[in-house]
Formats: C-alpha cells, structure tokens, sequence
C-alpha cells in the first residue's frame, strides 16, 4: 500500500505539475474555439452563401469522437500537408477546431436571442451591418452566452485528459507514469480526479464572477 | 414653392411579400417643416411604407427622393440616407447593453466619427431637450416605457436628421405614459422638425398634424387637414375608423 511509498509526496506533485499542460490544452483550445465558434456563428446567423459550408463543419466536428480527431490529424491530415506538429500543438489545434464547433452553437443561439430590432435599430441609425453586430450586438450576446460558455470550460477540460494518447504529458498521462513506477491506481488516479474537479469548479467559478460583473440591469437573467 | 423645400416625395411605392401585396401604388410628398400623419388600420401597410422609405425593406417599385437626391437608385448609400433619417420604433429597440447617454451618442460617435467627449456632450443636451438628463446614467431596463420611448427619440434626434419617422411610438406604452411621449414630440412638432407620424392619437394628429393621410389595404384613400379627415370622411371605412377611435378616445378621457 501506500505508506510504503516514501517517495508518494513528489509523485502527487509530479502529477499536480501536469495541470500546465492541462491549462495549456484548454486555454489554447478555448481561445481557438473561441475565435472559430463567433466567425462560424456570425456567418450562420447573418449570410447565406457561407451558411451551408459552415453547417458542414459544425456537423463534421461535433459528430466525429475526439480521440479519432487527434489520430486523424496528427498521424494523418498535419504529415500529409508536410507539416508534423508535436503532440502539444496538435491536440491545441485539434480541441481548438472542435470546440469552435460547440461554441459555435452556444453563440448562434446567444444572438438569436439578441434579436432583430436591435440589429434594425442600429441599421436606422446609419450604421453599417458590420458595425451593429460589432458595437450592438455582439457586446449583449457574449455576455448572454457566457453561462454556456463556462460549461464549454469544463467540458472541454475533462476532454483534454484523452490528449493523453499522443503522450502530451498533461494530469492523466503524468498519473499513468505514477501508477505504472508506484504499482498503486487507487490513490493517483484519486488524485487526479479531485484535481479535474478543483480545475472545473474554480474556472466556471471565475467565468460566474466575470458574469456577475458585467451583468447589465435589465438586460440578462441570472446565472 | 420651389423642389428645395421638399424633404421626402415618394412617387408609386410597392411592396409584396410574396403573393402578399402590402403597398400598392403609395404616393406623396412632405415639404420642409410639415408634420404628416398616417392612420390606418392595423395590416394596412403603414409600418412597411416606414421601412421601406429609410430602406430598412427594399421596395419593389416605386421612386423616393430625400432632399432632391433619389435613394431608390441603385448606387445610393444606404448608410448615409437612414443617418438623414431619425427612426422611433413602437418598441423604442434601446440598445439594452448601453446607459441612455450612450445608447443616444453612440450612433454619434460610430456613424459619424465625432469625438467621445464631444458626442457626449451632444447626447446629454438631446436628452435635457426630452427631460431626461437627470436619467442619463441609466440602462434601459431601469427606464419607464415612456422614457425609453423619450431616450429613442433623442438617440434619432441626435443624429440631426432632414426628417423624422415615428412608427406608432405610443402604441406600446400604458395610458398614463402616453402623454409624456405625445409632450415631447408636440414640443418637437413646434421646432417645425419635419415629421412623418404612423399613429392613432386623434388628438395629437389634430393639435400639430398639417395632414393625414388615411391607408388601407396598401393604398392611401384619403387625406387631407386633420380636423377635416376626422370629422368629415368621405370614404365609409375612413367613418368607421374614426369613429371607432373616437369612442375609444372619449371613454378613455372620461
């Protein structure tokens, strides 16, 4: 058992220590998805000639399983373009492209809710298409959108942990490593669950006060 | 009277959505300093002739001219002709992330590239103009209806329109908040703003009104002095209206 492992202290922090690379996945996988998701959501709602190539791609990324995604692009699309990406950078790219699918949803149904007279509204001022979604209605629809958002958080953190099977050496490959030199699962892998759960809590905690803090009187409901 | 002092001329204007004929052949001009009303009953085609005339709808067929200048033409900038134009919606359509100073400056700054300070400068006199100043920080869902309705107007006023479109801006509101409205764009009537007013407050139509023009179903069928139209209609349904309004109008005075 445990106690017979003096050295348990180092490899829970070898463990912790991964929590960079799970930053480093998500955040990276959020600020992608993040720029994606709205591009894609604005097309949908706003053009029609784009409209049918976007829906494509929403389709591909939210029906195909993340792991097949990560083979598919690191063994497959990125060598055939010539250009092999390390693990890391790969599974970014990767969860990027398929959280900007889901966000993508998240956004669309942000600015629907925005509605139309505000759209009109602007347009009556004189002001361009381009200019009333960017000062009118994108300003209420990211904040409409930021409860969906954080849940996009703690989704996609708790994906990141299959990055494992290209060998990004974030929390659940470093708890493999443990289990393997240690010969104990339960208290690693323990371990690591409770640190998945501190990461979500806090982050969508974050997302909420950010929330609380832009909340327009009038404008949104609560959290 | 020369082709200067006429603001709006809209020559044959149609519209359908579909098979749904909404205008059908809608002609006349405003000139410099006149306020028109428009009355009709509901589906008739009035909010439509609205957007149709600061482009928001594209119209099918037809001409309009905005100061002289044709804006139906293919390369007209629609952007600089709805600047020329202040809009009051029904639903005044605040921006709701925006305080009432900048829901009014921010077309002002935006549209017209006019400094921060100076744009605010600009939306706060608009706002004292409609009794306001003091609300000036607030956003929209903490403003009354007939102030958001007031905040709408100063946001279009803003802007320094040639002429401004009211689409039945009472319509939305309770009884008791009518009447800060209807002040308000009385005191603006008597600037000689020129207006152009889709509503059915019979009495404000009479006190500032220089004409109504009476629409149904896609077509104007009657028009003429306010006092005139209402009290003494030629066409029966153009009766029936009025009268209808009016007993409305005096049960609710009672």
């Amino acid at each position: 058992m445990i106690w017979k492992y003096p050295l348990l202290l180092r490899y829970l922090l070898y463990i912790a220590e991964g929590s960079v690379w799970t930053f480093g996945l998500v955040g990276g996988g959020l600020l992608i998805g993040f720029l994606i998701g709205l591009s894609i959501a604005v097309g949908q709602v706003y053009t029609k000639t784009a409209k049918p190539f976007l829906d494509a791609y929403v389709w591909f990324f939210r029906s195909t399983p993340l792991l097949v995604l990560l083979f598919l692009f690191y063994w497959g699309v990125f060598p055939a373009l010539g250009r092999k990406l390390s693990p890391l950078a790969c599974s970014i790219v990767v969860l990027g492209l398929r959280s900007g699918a889901y966000q993508s949803q998240i956004f669309r149904g942000a600015i629907m809710s925005v509605g139309e007279s505000q759209l009109m509204a602007a347009l009556a001022l004189g002001m361009s298409e381009i200019k009333g979604v960017l000062h009118i209605v994108l300003p209420q629809a990211l904040r409409i959108s930021l409860p969906g958002w954080s849940n996009e958080y703690a989704i996609l953190l708790k994906d990141s942990a299959i990055c494992f099977a290209l060998g990004v050496i974030e929390i659940l490959t470093r708890t493999r490593f443990v289990v393997m030199a240690a010969r104990e699962a339960l208290i690693p892998y323990f371990f690591a669950g409770v640190l998945f759960l501190v990461l979500t809590h806090v982050g969508t905690k974050l997302v909420q006060i950010v929330y609380e803090r832009t909340k327009i009187p009038g404008l949104i409901w609560r959290m | 009277m020369s082709n200067q002092d006429i603001t709006l001329k809209v020559e044959d204007l149609h519209k359908s959505y579909g098979s749904n004929k909404v205008l059908k052949g809608v002609s006349f001009e405003i000139r410099k300093g006149e306020i028109k009303i428009i009355c009709g009953p509901s589906g008739t085609g009035k909010s439509t002739l609205l957007r149709c005339l600061n482009l928001l709808t594209p119209p099918d067929r037809g001409h309009v001219w905005l100061e002289g200048e044709e804006i139906t033409d293919a390369g007209t900038d629609i952007h600089k002709v709805r600047q020329k134009i202040g809009f009051v919606f029904q639903e005044f359509n605040l921006f709701k992330h925006l305080t009432a100073l900048r829901n009014v400056s921010i077309g002002l700054e935006v549209v017209k590239g006019i400094k921060k300070d100076e744009a605010r400068e600009i939306a706060l006199e608009q706002l004292r103009k409609v009794g306001l100043e003091e609300h000036a920080h607030k956003y929209p869902g903490e403003l009354s209806g007939g102030q958001k309705q007031r905040v709408a107007i100063a946001r279009a006023l803003a802007m320094n329109p040639v002429i401004m479109f009211y689409d039945e801006p009472t319509s939305a509101l309770d009884p008791q908040l009518i009447g800060e409205v209807l002040d308000v764009m009385k005191k603006l009537a008597k600037e000689k703003i020129t207006s152009l007013v889709v509503t059915h407050e019979i009495g404000f139509a009479r006190s500032v009104g220089d004409e109504i023009m009476f629409m149904t179903d896609g077509r104007i069928i009657e028009r003429g002095p306010p006092d005139e139209v209402i009290l003494n209609p030629k066409h029966e349904v153009t009766r029936n209206f009025f009268r209808n309004i009016t007993r409305l109008y005096e049960r609710s005075e009672q």
